[in-house]
């Protein structure tokens, strides 16, 4: 009999959860998942779905916020499962996953349509254009830079350095009574990754791939790039091998670092205690000969999932509210600072230069702006795409790498060595 | 000193290690959550905050679903109690009081359960309870966790239900009742020291899941506590004040509760003897 | 007569026997769809040369099991599997050990001690987590402060930064947090022991060490047999925890099998593989089951206490 009553009340509680999400639904519904957790993007970006729900009465939009943390893990079971969403925030190499899944529209048309009306900078569409199409609607640029403390700089007497020796030296002399001289994250993820390939970048070894696909990452170059990244992890505080974006924010901005390599976290600056008179921010030191110096950039991109025409439309007439200036700027400004403008109109749209931080630390976000022309993504170089690289990325290989270097005192030599057979293993 | 006066000083000593280790790092996240921001990351951090703000309660409160996240935490954890409770009763009764052939083996399999790690349950499951149309519903939450926290509790209802003498099962027989009158008032009585353990068990157990709960729920309006907690950690920035502000609000409702009921675990459990 | 009473007996009988069965059924069927079900379907994918969760697969025989085995990464996990459950059992063992003594001693506010001495193990991993990771942090971190201040070391530790100091406190974190429910579960036990046998051993004049070795840790042997079978289950299967603070690094150092098969699972995208991966992880674990029971399981007139 308990277990009648039992069978009975699963019975009861499926039928109820079966009839929930029968509601009554006029109005074409869009589901957005990003992965822009904290707070007041939510916030932000809440307060445009509100502003245009209103203007729209035909279209409900609505966000559900994810985490980078586990959207390799979600997204493509949701796919599978059938309660994807309609649209799909993306950096260059999620977006080759869930191609292989079939589930990525192409929108070649409505990204034309915006680089019309709104222009986009060079570095936006390339990362997203493969086998003649592209796939995914760039929103946001994000970049690199050597951020540092000017009064640190003052009191040691130190100019901005320009080569890696000076640099060296810089962060040695900076290094001592509780400070170190730069911080260099050596963990397994992305920050790691970006770090690392910066180096790379400034020594010559932005290339991954040969032009036929094949990998050219065990090169001098990128032995010079890790050997410079191990010397300089030595003037790092020691639970860098377990940083990630935050834990170099707050050490930049509690004064125990004088140097990060970073994003432009203006907000966390600013409530980590950091003064704006006291922020430097500089482009990445090169190492001698290298004729091509940069840094890293990220584009991020809104993928369309539904292949449903009636919500395709939908989802680009909200993206295109999204991309009017002054509503663009709104969006940007979710995170001052680190979201940086893909668009010619949204480098001028008055409310992305309004934002009160944005005011405040204007000549640091214009260094950035500016530096972020050289911007460039490791695998997404030398004008071709190759999909296995979301394999390298996933796995974070290029920080695996690292870590040899730094946790494991392996050779710089042999790392690139071992982080070759490490792709050709992943990518196989 | 004589010597019963020193045990009892070391004794004293004991019971302090023991609790500070215990109870230093809620003390830490509490007194923390109250600084201010720079305070928290500060190189020389003060045992008790200088000044203290609520700002970051403010922020967690104004910035996330908190009482959302928190009422589906109570839901999810409610329900998998019970029926974590009726289901391991009836089957602790069925195992350790009626003779049926294979219960011994049937017993020591139920705790084999815990063989399958969760992680690589995930998959499948993940897969099932799709086809079933239950992702991103409580129901799947609660689904797992029962799975989760039912052997285990078996277990510990054995001592309980091995204890109570079989004649006044027999004798409330002899009155006339039927299995269930004698199980619901008879037995589960005198085993309620047990379940309210396993009742307390299956709480937790649902209350601090995270693997689970983070990818079967796709909604924010569906999230539990800890992931909703997950999700303020984000990966880019790292505001510790609102962190702490959350674990320090993930906590509470659970150390509130644990004020009211907690002492009915311990005893529960004390009182049982346990026995394997 | 005496055959019909018989007969009587022998139906109420059956009638009881039926009703056990029934009475477990539920939980049985319940399990049976949330483990078995899944099990099966596991072993299915590890035959099968799947990639991304949800793409198909060709049938590949025991490729998986063959690419799992030769790579270089299946051996190592095992063996900080391996470390992971003893330094666990050890340390878990040791502080509930110590605690439920300290706990079964008279003093005042004992009950209240009992109660909050739990407290650990209500918290939810995310919480631990997130506490733990600050405590032990070099921006502002406790620990690492009171250690400066006392002289005990002269730099901060980066307490995730070596292979060897990660595994260690990932140990003494996943420790702080499950102790206390051992500490409980070994205090009931010592509840369970008749105290005169205590009080006779005292008029032997056995000393303390010797009732705890004859008296205290017999009388807990079923006890500890359950919670080293049970915890080693649970601690073996941790993810979360490693996942949440290291994922799996520095350089590999913490990634034991279940951070592995999530690795292969997810970032490589090998889904065969890694179901591969997790079928022979559980033919260890039930090995390793099996061989405890075997050696370990109590021995007793009792039936119901003998597991073999």
């Amino acid at each position: 009999m308990i277990s009648k009553f039992v069978r009975l009340s699963i019975f009861i509680a499926l039928l109820v959860m079966a009839l929930m999400p029968l509601q009554a639904q006029d109005a074409v519904e869009i589901v957005i998942w990003h992965m822009e957790q904290p707070p007041q993007r939510v916030e932000r970006v809440q307060g445009l779905i509100d502003e245009f729900n209103a203007a729209n009465p035909g279209i409900v939009v609505s966000q559900d916020v994810q985490s980078w943390g586990d959207i390799y893990t979600k997204a493509p079971a949701s796919v599978v499962a059938g309660n994807a969403p309609d649209i799909l925030f993306a950096i260059p190499d999620f977006t080759p996953i869930i191609r292989e899944l079939g589930a990525v529209q192409v929108v070649d048309d409505f990204v034309a349509e915006i680089d019309e009306t709104h222009g986009y900078f060079d570095v936006g569409i390339e990362p997203y254009t493969s086998d003649g199409h592209v796939w995914a609607i760039p929103l946001w640029n994000m970049a690199h830079a050597v951020w540092y403390n000017i009064d640190d700089f003052a009191e040691a007497g130190i100019e901005e350095p320009a080569t890696w020796d000076e640099w060296a030296s810089a962060a040695e002399a900076l290094t001592g009574d509780g400070r170190y001289g730069i911080g260099v994250p050596a963990n397994r993820n992305l920050y790691t990754d970006q770090v690392v390939y910066n180096f790379m970048i400034n020594a010559g070894a932005s290339d991954i791939y040969n032009d036929d696909g094949s990998l050219r990452f065990n090169n001098e170059h990128t032995v010079r790039a890790l050997d410079f990244y191990g010397m300089l992890s030595q003037f790092s505080p020691p639970d860098s091998p377990s940083w990630a974006w935050g834990e170099a924010e707050v050490c930049l901005g509690s004064g125990t670092c004088a140097m990060v390599n970073q994003f432009a976290f203006l907000r966390s600056y600013e409530a980590n205690g950091g003064d704006p008179a006291n922020l430097g921010v500089m482009a990445m030191p090169v190492d001698a000969g290298v004729e091509d110096p940069g840094t890293i950039s990220y584009v991020n991109a809104a993928m369309i999932l539904t292949d449903d025409a009636a919500k395709q439309e939908a989802a680009y007439e909200f993206l295109r509210f999204i991309f009017q200036p002054d509503n663009y700027g709104l969006f940007l400004n979710m995170e001052p600072g680190l979201f940086l403008p893909i668009t010619e109109s949204g480098f001028e749209s008055e409310t992305y230069w309004s934002d009160p931080l944005v005011v405040k630390y204007r000549d640091q976000l214009e260094t950035v702006l500016d530096y972020s022309r050289s911007g460039r993504l490791f695998g997404f170089t030398g004008g071709q795409t190759f999909p296995s690289i979301a394999r390298i990325s996933a796995q974070n290989l290029l920080s695996q790498v690292g870590q040899l270097v730094v946790v494991d005192g392996m050779g710089a030599a042999d790392a690139v060595a071992e982080g070759e057979y490490l792709m050709m293993e992943a990518i196989e | 000193m004589s010597d019963s006066k020193r045990n009892l000083a070391i004794r004293y000593c004991l019971v302090f290690v023991l609790m500070f280790v215990i109870i230093a790092p809620f003390y830490w996240i509490y007194s923390s959550s109250l600084k201010e921001s720079s305070a928290i990351v500060a190189q020389a951090p003060s045992l008790v905050p200088q000044s203290i703000t609520l700002d970051h309660y403010a922020n967690l409160l104004s910035s996330s679903d908190y009482p959302i996240y928190l009422t589906n935490s109570v839901v999810v954890s409610v329900a998998t109690m019970a029926i974590t409770v009726v289901l391991s009763t009836s089957a602790a009764y069925g195992l350790y009081r009626l003779p049926f052939p294979g219960r011994k083996t049937l017993y020591r399999l139920i705790l084999l359960a815990y063989i399958f790690p969760g992680s690589l349950l995930l998959i499948p499951l993940y897969v099932m309870l799709s086809n079933f149309k239950l992702l991103d519903s409580q129901v799947a939450l609660i689904v797992v966790n029962v799975t989760f926290a039912a052997p285990f509790s078996v277990w510990l209802l054995k001592a309980f239900f091995a204890s109570i003498p079989f004649e006044l099962e027999e004798a409330s027989a002899l009155d006339g009742a039927n299995w269930l009158q004698t199980l619901l008032l008879i037995v589960v009585p005198l085993a309620s020291p047990g379940v309210a353990s396993v009742a307390i068990f299956a709480f937790i157990t649902s209350w601090t899941e995270y693997m689970f709960a983070s990818v079967l729920i796709v909604s924010d309006a569906n999230r539990t506590l800890p992931v909703g907690l997950a999700g303020i950690i984000g990966q880019y920035v790292i505001d510790w004040g609102l962190l702490l502000a959350g674990a320090g609000a993930t906590t509470l409702p659970i150390i509130l509760l644990f004020v009211l009921i907690g002492r009915f675990f311990v005893r529960g459990l004390l009182e049982g003897g346990v026995k394997a | 007569m005496l055959r019909m009473v018989k007969r009587k007996r022998d139906k109420r009988h059956r009638r009881r026997a039926l009703l056990g069965v029934a009475l477990v059924a539920p939980l049985v069927i319940w399990l049976l769809l949330t483990i078995a079900y899944p099990i099966f379907s596991l072993i299915r994918l590890s035959f099968l040369d799947v990639g991304i969760i949800g793409t198909g697969g060709d049938f590949v025989g025991l490729a998986n099991y063959q690419k799992v085995l030769s790579s270089r990464t299946f051996g190592p996990s095992m063996g900080r599997s391996l470390v992971w459950v003893l330094g666990n059992g050890v340390l878990q063992t040791l502080l509930a050990f110590v605690a439920a003594l300290v706990l079964n001693l008279p003093f005042r506010g004992r009950a209240l001690a009992r109660t909050w001495v739990i407290l650990p193990w209500i918290v939810p991993t995310v919480v631990a987590v997130i506490v733990w990771r600050w405590m032990l942090g070099t921006s502002g971190g406790i620990v690492n402060t009171v250690m400066l201040r006392l002289g005990i070391v002269q730099e901060q530790i980066g307490f995730f930064s070596t292979g060897a100091s990660a595994m260690s406190s990932l140990v003494v974190m996943n420790s702080w947090r499950f102790f206390p429910l051992l500490t409980i579960i070994i205090l009931a036990g010592m509840q369970g022991i008749a105290q005169d046998l205590y009080a006779a051993a005292a008029v032997d004049g056995a000393s303390a060490w010797q009732r705890f070795l004859n008296i205290t840790l017999p009388g807990l042997k079923p006890v500890l047999f359950v919670m080293g079978l049970v915890g080693t289950l649970w601690s073996v299967n941790i993810f979360d925890v490693i996942y949440l603070v290291t994922g799996g690094g520095p350089s590999r150092a913490t990634m034991t099998m279940p951070v592995l098969i999530y690795d292969m699972a997810f970032l490589q995208y090998r889904l065969g593989r890694a179901a591969a991966a997790a079928v022979l992880m559980a033919l260890v674990v039930t090995l390793f089951t099996i061989v405890f029971i075997y050696f370990l399981a109590p021995r007793g007139d009792d039936q119901d206490e003998a597991w073999r």
